[in-house]
Formats: C-alpha cells, sequence, structure tokens
C-alpha cells in the first residue's frame, strides 16, 4: 500500500502526542516551580529510493515521524512574593532537596510547612534538607532562608508531585528568598499557540490520509475500466 | 489522546478546589480571627508515551491541589474597647473546651460572661482552665493583662491559657473559628515569650481582598485554558473520526 498513509499517520499520532504534553502544560499553569515541556520530533528510517527500471538514486525519503523526546526547560522563572514566611523560592539556578522514601530528590516548589517534629517538609511530609544535606527544624515557625540548601543538578528530570531526580553536582549558584514561590514556567500564551499549530498538523495529516485513500480510490475504480 | 482530556481535567478538578478556597476566604473577610488557606498545586506522575515515539518520552498526568494549611499571618487589629475582647498579637490560640468535650484553639478573643459567670467565646465554648467572674463585677471592671491574666475588680481570677502546636498545618479546622490539635500537628505547648494578648481590641481576618481577587482571576483563568486543552483534544478526535469518510 501506499506507504504516504502510515507516514501521515505516525505524523498524526506525533501530534497526539504533543497535544497531551501541551495540556499536561496547561493543567499545570499554576503550580509552583512547574517547568514546561517541549515535545520535540525527529524523521527516522530514510529510505533511498531507486528507480526501479535502471536503478538510478531518486533520493532519500522519510518512511515515517516520531517523537524523539520531551525536553523539559529547566531555566528559573520569575519568583511572586506571598508574605507566607513558610514559602520560598529560589533566585536563579537549583534546586531544593528533600529527603523521600524513595531517597533524595530535588524540587523548585519551595511551598512548604512544618511537620510535629518542627521539621520543613513540603506538602508530601517529606523534610527539606540544609546545605549539609540534614533535615531542617524551625525556630518559632520560621526558618532562615539562608539554611535551606540549594543543590545543582546535571539531567534533571521531572518525576511527578513537583520532584525531580537528576545527579547532584554540588552547590548551585541560586540563593533562596522566604516569603515567595517562583511562578509556574507553562506559557499559557505559547501553549494556545501550540496547541492550534498541532491541531492544524493533525488536520493536514488526516487531509493527506484521505487524498491518498481518494488516489487509491480512483486506482481501484477507475484503472481498467473501459469506455466512460 | 484520552490521556490529554484526563490530564486537562486534573488541571481543572486542582484550579476549582482553590477557588473553593477562595470563596471560602473571601466569605471569612469580616471573620475575627480567621485565617486564609494556603493551596498549593503539584504535577502529577510522568509515564512512557505510547506508540510512535522513542523510549524515554513521558508525558505528564496533569495537576492536583494540596491542602498547605493556613496561614496564619497576623491580622489587624480592630479596637473595640470592650473589655471582654481580646487580641493575641504574635504566634498563638485560647485554648478552649467546645461543647463536645474537645479541647480546642482559637484566635477569636470575642469573650462574654454565660450563666455561671463563666469566660466563654462568642460560639459558647468555655475558656480553659475555666475562669469565673465573681458576681457583681462588672464587664469594666475587668482587666485582662498581656500576659493574660485576668483581673476582676483587681482581683486575680485566673489566667488565659496561650498555646501554639509545632505543625500549624497540622491543625484541624473544625469550623466555629476553632481548630484541633491532631497528631500532624502534635500536641500544644505554651506560646512564645513575645507572643502577647490585648484587651479592648479584635484581630481582623487575615484574608487579603486583593490577593483573594487576583487568585480568583488566575484560577478562572487556568481553569479555562485546561478546559481549551480538552476542546482541542474533543476537535482532534472528531478529525481522526473524520479520516474515513
Amino acid at each position: 500500500m501506499d506507504r504516504g498513509l502510515y507516514i501521515a499517520a505516525s505524523g498524526m499520532l506525533a501530534e497526539q502526542i504533543r497535544q497531551d504534553q501541551i495540556a499536561n502544560d496547561l493543567a499545570n499553569a499554576s503550580t509552583p516551580g512547574y517547568k514546561g515541556d517541549r515535545t520535540a520530533q525527529r524523521s527516522f528510517g530514510d529510505l533511498l529510493l531507486a528507480n526501479s527500471t535502471n536503478g538510478a538514486a531518486v533520493g532519500r525519503q522519510s518512511t515515517a515521524v516520531q517523537v524523539d523526546s520531551i525536553e523539559t526547560d529547566f531555566s528559573p522563572k520569575p519568583a511572586r512574593e506571598t508574605g507566607e514566611p513558610l514559602d520560598f523560592a529560589i533566585n536563579g539556578e537549583g534546586f531544593f532537596a528533600v529527603q523521600t522514601a524513595q531517597g533524595v530528590r530535588y524540587t523548585r516548589n519551595g511551598q512548604f510547612s512544618l511537620d510535629p517534629q518542627g521539621r520543613l517538609v513540603t506538602a508530601q511530609g517529606d523534610p527539606v534538607l540544609d546545605t549539609a544535606g540534614r533535615a531542617i527544624t524551625a525556630t518559632d515557625g520560621k526558618v532562615d532562608a539562608r539554611r535551606v540548601g540549594v543543590v545543582a543538578l546535571t539531567d534533571p528530570r521531572k518525576e511527578g508531585d513537583s520532584l525531580v531526580t537528576g545527579t547532584p553536582a554540588g552547590a548551585a549558584a541560586g540563593t533562596v528568598r522566604a516569603g515567595a514561590l517562583e511562578a509556574s514556567g507553562a506559557d499559557a500564551a505559547r501553549s494556545m499557540v501550540d496547541m492550534i499549530a498541532s491541531m492544524r498538523a493533525f488536520e493536514a495529516g488526516q487531509k493527506v490520509i484521505q487524498a491518498i485513500d481518494e488516489t487509491l480510490g480512483q486506482a481501484v475504480s477507475k484503472v481498467g475500466s473501459v469506455g466512460s | 489522546m484520552l490521556s490529554g482530556l484526563n490530564t486537562a481535567a486534573a488541571g481543572m478538578a486542582a484550579q476549582q478546589q482553590r477557588m473553593d478556597a477562595v470563596a471560602n476566604d473571601l466569605a471569612n473577610a469580616n471573620t475575627t480571627g480567621y485565617k486564609h488557606q494556603r493551596v498549593g498545586f503539584r504535577d502529577l506522575v510522568y509515564e512512557q508515551t505510547g506508540r510512535s515515539s522513542a523510549q524515554g518520552v513521558r508525558t505528564g498526568s496533569g495537576a492536583a491541589a494540596v491542602d498547605a494549611g493556613r496561614a496564619f499571618g497576623q491580622g489587624s487589629l480592630q479596637r473595640t474597647d470592650r473589655p471582654l475582647d481580646v487580641a493575641i498579637q504574635g504566634e498563638g490560640f485560647l485554648r478552649v473546651r467546645l461543647a463536645d468535650g474537645r479541647d480546642a484553639l482559637t484566635r477569636d478573643g470575642g469573650l462574654h460572661i454565660d450563666g455561671n459567670r463563666r469566660l466563654v467565646t462568642a460560639t459558647g465554648a468555655l475558656v480553659q482552665p475555666a475562669i469565673t467572674i465573681p458576681e457583681g463585677v462588672a464587664e469594666d471592671q475587668i482587666s485582662i493583662g498581656a500576659d493574660g491574666t485576668v483581673l476582676a475588680n483587681r482581683q486575680r481570677v485566673g489566667k488565659l491559657d496561650v498555646l501554639t502546636v509545632r505543625s500549624t498545618q497540622g491543625l484541624l479546622s473544625i469550623g466555629d473559628n476553632a481548630f484541633v490539635a491532631t497528631a500532624a500537628s502534635g500536641a500544644p505547648v505554651a506560646a512564645p515569650q513575645a507572643t502577647v494578648l490585648s484587651q479592648g481590641a479584635l484581630e481582623a481576618s487575615n484574608t487579603d481582598m486583593a490577593s483573594a481577587m487576583v487568585e480568583m482571576i488566575e484560577s478562572q483563568r487556568a481553569f479555562q485554558l485546561a478546559s481549551k486543552a480538552i476542546t482541542t483534544a474533543d476537535e482532534m478526535m472528531g478529525i481522526a473520526n473524520q479520516v474515513k469518510r
């Protein structure tokens, strides 16, 4: 069958994944410290087309498109003032370190509170670590922002629950500020534009399939029919 | 495709939860000692996507609202000049006993004298430890010191207990301006020395109208954005349905 059908279908499937990614960005438009994603596509399986009678090369043709990766933009976003003593934002690069049941994880969502032992914890109840990697105990309900550790990460990867995994690479340059939260990295305007573009690309894929289908239909019904 | 629908719906549900909290804050803009709610968000799990993507390509599944407890920032003091009004300045709560026998904490210091001459809050909860005002002492003969000592006609009749807990986030809000200590909050302990009571004043709600309105607008727009993602996903399913005419 015409390979164009499959190429167009693969494009539609890739746009669906992009759409899922955009929906996630939009759903997290208010999540503090959230980092937006970008869906990267690439063609795969190039074929070298050749003339079937004399073997002369015609050129390359891609056989499909594939979502290659979803890249997260970890660049710092502006902080907004909340006035809450236990809200923290990192100015510049770096992550807060959090001791979870699965090991140390990292986050830029600094909406913390205190647990019954008076330790600084995340919304999930996991202790936040200081510059030396120990839990932080508050005094009189407050924590000095300078005590909160900021860790640089190589290969950060989002894990859900506002947590990020990665390889720690020492202290980061960012400084911690109390009474503020980092805004979400989801860019509403760009997401809307991407969403429209993606939907239209999806629609174009549909049109290509229909066009190829029509061509095939012609081939089936018209070729070989004698007379009008 | 369906995953995008659910992702966006999760985001909408989260925004709705924040909207409920903002509505409650606004409704309590004039409630004595009210503390506004802190609603946070988190993203949900990231999963490997299905076909037509390389290994390691993961899409998220939306957002959820997180209850970060109350914001116990100080509300402004309103002078009432009523001798039985006390406002707490700083961290801490008055200890009261509810009608059901539970001990609770409150920052609503609008006190009254009940039929048995005991000090009670506006909702009828007994101040703990119980303080009885002797017969014949008028309200304006009562003086409440910065440390909570209650004098009736210059005679000491008791002391208001000012307590706090380690984790105010863990307090259970039970309505009637009262909170109950739980295992998550830790047992009540004495409030820091810096906390003082001031007689003849009440603590206003700490709902900030301006920021509550901004939050409401933000919530509504974020809700709308997520709903657009659903519309688009729906349109795309329509397009997919039209592949075969």
